[in-house]
């Protein structure tokens, strides 16, 4: 692959990268995320066509209009999130989408239980080609994804962040089916954060951030530190820009030294995930959370996104209920406590998706802006909605947090993503908090919006309010944290602010040991 | 001379909500009606005649007007209970069971009660009917709250409950035992809903035209409404904002399933003789097409209702006059609701 770009919107993606892949070679993709690395294989298995670029496979040119016609050249991609039927066995989901055109009847279904059989052998990817999808483990589950592009003849094959949902063990015995495969002539590339992984398994690493080729290197000729500073960079960046605009952090006498009262304090919290297959047991998406944040500090949560923060993020909230573990809040318990008791607790609360969880399109954005009290004096009694209390209430907080809007009476869907994000905030910070809880605050927000953000974190942690940032965004962490906690795989280690200990984290090296946490 | 400035996008937008979807209802009764015609014509009637038929039927004399309006009370109630749930995106298709449950054990009620006195006996028989289709309600609500059923089809099944329940009261319990049928004793006169004046409708309706303005402030300007409405369009922001939304749709199927209750009940005192297995008259299920033709509005239902009992009252006109069946009516009232559920998804392209 030469120069490939692909923009989304005015943004690129991916930008004149050069990627080639070798015979038999097993070659890692690494980066941050919204690096890139899933769009360009994106683009390699077909899913999107690039804006520019060239691709070449086995030295002919190729363009792929869709995945069918990489599968064709040979290019398989096993998908983060499998796309399996589960109500079909094994063999009915690797045959399928090869059973259109004009061909009535299926293919043998014996025949391809004994071909994926010998097939799982040769790599020691066995999975019962009988067995329901449901009935498997989440690795058996990918084991039969890797079977199904086999099946079809990939010689090359995708795999984007194999590891991420696996145990222990089932990360060893995919990792030796796959040198084996690259042993028997077959090419892989590994979507991965891993750094110990990547070590261990690949050929070569290629580092993409923001985009842009960092570089492409050599296993032996690097290491797990260079790697986790490639990635997570050095460049003069955002935070050097508004810091220096006199927004340098506080010196000396901070609050959090006078009152280091604990406001929030989390203990072994483990969730499970929601929909897994009963056999598969449950993939745990927190293993174990540990956790205090003080009062008048910032206490960041980094790492690479997937790895729980959403499911912390729910749990803190009430709107989801851990399985076992604590939740304190003040002293008091508030585990799986309902979301009303906690916000009523003073947690103001900016949501990682903002439209989901946080903003109603439909209504105006005054009525949003009191959503979480609209059944409370002076904005409505039981029996009636006081529409002046609320339309100038609305106006107040437009008014003081700069809301771009024409009247109260808008509505919430005509927002632009910055300002829909200062409606969230104002709504979250109109009342006196005790904690606040913004995870994701800065997404997608332009640098005028982000400044913003920082600011009225910034004033939260002046008044003496614990905040919690839950973010992906490293340049963030280093802007605003007090402390700071990675999170990674369901559990948090508590990191020193220092961008190479934080990238190394991020990947799975803990702090002290450098020994890999599974 | 300056030119006005031109609406802001966001005023006409709104103004597309308000006016948008009368314009589809219309639009898509145009198409309903000229499918209705050609599957009228199939059944091998003269579509204009039979449109006609229809309307002037229902309308020319009184004692039809009064079937129409027989057919619009329980519509008009078990509709205003479905505007709400639906407004919440609670999906109650169960209003045929609820309506089933208040009119058995509301007419129970109104059979064995010792006291009978009209003041009394009334007011408690509608309420012990309302109560009894709330309580059907609340089981959906509670399923889906504790268990995460999907209302769809708890709602649907507790239906053939009972469908099968009443069946088997009017059999056994509750049988007059002095009949050959299976039914109940009469329904003491004392229970009697009286007629409203100058009409042969009896009270139910003015029951149902009362709730008109009592939902649509309750929808509009209480919080409740608001929490309602909201549960309907972002469930999960709802839920952020410490909305308690298991709670909410348990209120959302009670008071659903109240309104199908007091339909029932208002149904056997108003017009019902005895409590049998004709009770069963799918009221609930045309609500359904009801509640989604008046887009979920009380003003909308009013109309809907009598448009829907008008075709129905009209049908059975048909009928005998152009040996149509009735059936056709019923396929018409089925296009009428496809055909706006197209026109909805077009608009919103």
């Amino acid at each position: 692959m030469s120069r490939i770009t692909k923009r989304f919107g005015g943004l690129a993606a991916v930008d004149e990268v050069d990627f080639d892949l070798r015979k038999g070679e097993i070659h890692a993709l690494l980066g941050e995320n919204g690096a890139g690395k899933t769009t360009l294989m994106n683009v390699l298995s077909g899913l999107i066509q690039p804006g520019s670029g060239t691709m070449e496979v086995e030295g002919r040119p190729a363009r792929f209009r869709s995945p069918q016609d990489a599968i064709d050249r040979g290019i398989g991609m096993v998908h983060q999130h499998f796309k399996l039927v589960s109500r079909l066995t094994v063999a009915e989901n690797i045959i399928l989408g090869q059973t259109g055109g004009r061909r009535l009847r299926l293919p043998d279904l014996h025949e391809v239980g004994r071909r994926v059989e010998a097939l799982g052998e040769r790599y020691g990817l066995e999975v019962p080609p009988g067995a329901f999808v449901w009935q498997l483990s989440v690795g058996e589950q990918q084991r039969a994804e890797i079977l199904r592009a086999l099946y079809r003849k990939a010689r090359v094959l995708i795999l984007d962040e194999p590891t991420a949902t696996l145990t222990a063990g089932e990360v060893d015995r995919l990792l030796e089916g796959i040198r084996v495969m690259a042993r028997q002539g077959a090419s892989i590339i590994i979507i991965s954060h891993n750094l110990d992984e990547i070590m261990s398994a690949a050929d070569r690493v290629t580092v993409l951030r923001r985009g842009k080729q960092v570089a492409t290197l050599d296993r032996d000729e690097t290491d797990q530190a260079e790697l986790a500073r490639l990635m997570v960079g050095r460049d003069v960046s955002l935070v050097e820009v508004l810091t220096s605009a006199g927004e340098r952090r506080e010196e000396g006498g901070e609050p959090g030294d006078a009152d280091r009262r604990v406001v929030l304090e989390v203990e072994d919290l483990v969730m499970s995930g929601e929909s897994v297959s009963p056999a598969g047991g449950g993939a745990r998406e927190l293993r174990g959370v540990n956790l205090t944040v003080h009062a008048g500090e910032i206490v960041s949560i980094a790492g690479v996104e997937g790895n729980g923060q959403a499911q912390f993020e729910e749990a803190l909230m009430g709107l989801r209920t851990p399985d076992s573990g604590a939740v304190r809040f003040s002293g008091d318990d508030m585990t799986g406590a309902r979301p009303r008791r906690v916000l009523e607790r003073g947690v103001g609360y900016i949501p990682s998706d903002r439209y989901r969880h946080g903003l109603v399109r439909e209504l105006s954005v005054a009525e949003n802006l009191v959503l979480d009290r609209i059944d409370r004096p002076p904005f409505g009694s039981p029996l009636r909605l006081r529409s002046k209390a609320i339309t100038a209430r609305g106006a107040e907080l437009i008014d003081r947090f700069s809301i771009a809007v024409r009247s109260a009476a808008e509505r919430a869907g005509t927002l632009s993503g910055g300002n829909a994000q200062r409606a969230v905030l104002a709504r979250a910070m109109s009342e006196e908090l005790r904690l606040c809880l913004a995870a994701q605050p800065t997404r997608g927000l332009d640098v005028g919006a982000i400044e913003f953000v920082w600011q009225q974190l910034r004033e939260q942690r002046r008044k003496g309010v614990a905040v919690l940032l839950i973010s992906t965004d490293l340049d963030e962490v280093m802007a605003l944290s007090d402390r700071c906690y990675v999170m990674y795989r369901g559990r948090l280690t508590e990191t020193p602010l220092d961008r190479d200990r934080i990238g190394l984290a991020m990947g799975g090296v803990a702090a002290e040991s450098g020994a890999g946490v599974r | 001379m300056t030119a006005p400035a031109p609406p802001p996008a966001v005023r006409s937008r709104r103004w597309k909500d308000r006016i948008g979807s009368p314009v589809n209802v219309v639009g898509a009764a145009a198409v309903a009606l000229v499918l209705g015609a050609g599957v009228i014509a199939v059944a091998g009637g003269n579509p204009i005649t039979a449109y006609a038929d229809i309307v002037t039927g229902t309308f020319g004399s009184r004692s039809t007007i009064t079937l129409m309006l027989g057919e619009v009370t329980p519509l008009l109630l078990i509709g205003l209970g479905l505007a709400i749930a639906f407004q919440g995106r609670v999906w109650n298709i169960g209003a045929e069971g609820q309506y089933l449950v208040g009119a058995v054990v509301g007419g129970a009620f109104a059979i064995l009660s010792p006291v009978q006195a009209s003041v009394v006996l009334i007011p408690a028989a509608l309420l012990v009917g309302t109560a009894a289709g709330a309580a059907w309600g609340w089981i959906v609500g509670k399923f889906q709250a504790v268990w995460g059923v999907n209302e769809v089809i708890s709602s649907l099944l507790l239906n053939y409950v009972a469908i099968f329940g009443v069946a088997y009261l009017v059999r056994q319990p509750l049988r007059d035992p002095d009949y050959y049928l299976p039914q109940s004793k009469l329904i003491p006169s004392a229970a009697r809903l009286p007629d409203l004046p100058f009409l042969d409708v009896h009270a139910g309706l003015l029951i149902g035209l009362i709730f008109v303005p009592v939902v649509i402030y309750a929808m509009g300007r209480t919080p409740f409404g608001f929490k309602v409405r909201v549960l309907g369009m972002n469930r999960d922001a709802a839920r952020a904002a410490g909305i308690d939304t298991n709670r909410l749709i348990v209120k959302v199927m009670m008071i659903s399933g109240g309104f199908a209750g007091l339909a029932g009940i208002a149904q056997v005192l108003g017009v019902e003789s005895r409590l049998n297995n004709n009770l069963d008259a799918g009221y609930g299920f045309t609500a359904i097409i009801t509640a989604l033709l008046g887009r979920m509005r009380p003003l909308g239902i009013v109309l809907s209702s009598v448009f829907i009992a008008t075709i129905t009252v009209g049908g059975d006109i048909v009928q005998r006059s152009q040996q149509v069946p009735r059936a056709a009516v019923f396929v018409l009232q089925a296009l009428f609701v496809i055909v706006l559920l197209v026109a909805d998804k077009l608009a919103r392209r």
